[in-house]
């Protein structure tokens, strides 16, 4: 295990929210989470994966830095070149990612990992979106993510592979 | 993203989070997640260290079977090479 002690994110964004004249953010905390067991093996699963850190295709607008509330989800092709991507955020250092998107969004990885047959395949749609700051909490849990359930279940994805920023 | 997980999981597929962040993971309890202590913009490593995005992914995607108990937080056993809680503070609170 890591021995520095991991950053305080609560605390300082706290602080952010205040320093913006934000109304205090009401975190979610919860105490119990549901758990679906995987029903076949990594080999033979296909596997989908979603990024809230401000990645955009280059076909795609870029995404509002300091977006707030913003629930737009796009679709990622999963052949889409590392090098096509762009990384717009304003609460993280984007640099890293900016040169290399798989700092983030492992495209080419999961595409690798496929190749070789760890997983059974990488979906047909990846996915961008939910980049947080959402203060309808409701709206996610009852429309967004219930809408992006029933697309991965149209694409038969049996693993979620989800990377907050 | 949490929120996301809790909802897809508990639909019926199975969802694997990559946290930096592990206050904010903790807050929410995704089904399963793992624990990358790095800056928040480095879940899957250096850029170009594709070794290293190998070793997170393979991870992450194998903790899924691994993980049994609802809300288990792994923490990923590799080290940033330098510190970086001040640069993060920085970044999060300049005006």
């Amino acid at each position: 295990m890591s021995t520095m002690e991991p950053v305080r994110y609560v605390d300082l964004l706290n602080q952010r929210y205040q320093q913006q004249g934000f109304p205090p953010y009401e975190w979610t905390i919860n105490t119990d989470t549901p758990l679906t067991a995987p029903t076949k093996p990594l080999s033979e699963c296909r596997v989908s994966m979603l990024t809230s850190g401000g990645v955009s295709h280059c076909s795609m607008p870029a995404w509002d830095a300091n977006a707030r509330n913003d629930f737009r989800l796009d679709e990622v092709d999963p052949g889409a070149g590392a090098d096509d991507f762009a990384v717009n955020d304003s609460y993280y250092d984007t640099t890293d990612a900016s040169i290399d998107v798989n700092c983030v969004f492992p495209i080419d990885r999961l595409r690798e990992q496929a190749a070789a047959g760890v997983i059974g395949s990488v979906a047909p749609r990846l996915w961008s979106g939910f980049m947080g700051r959402i203060y309808s909490r409701s709206k996610v849990v009852n429309e967004s993510a219930p809408a992006l359930f029933a697309e991965l279940v149209a694409d038969e994805v049996d693993l979620f592979l989800l990377v907050p920023a | 993203m949490g929120l996301v997980a809790r909802v897809i999981e508990a639909a019926g597929i199975p969802t694997m989070l990559v946290s930096t962040g592990r206050d904010l993971t903790s807050q929410v309890l995704p089904p399963r997640s793992l624990f990358v202590n790095f800056p928040m913009g480095n879940p899957f490593g250096a850029p170009g260290q594709i070794d290293q995005q190998h070793r997170i992914l393979r991870r992450a995607l194998e903790l899924t079977w691994e993980i049994t108990e609802p809300g288990t937080i792994v923490d990923l056993d590799e080290e940033w090479p330098v510190p970086f809680a001040d640069k993060v503070q920085k970044s999060l609170l300049a005006m």
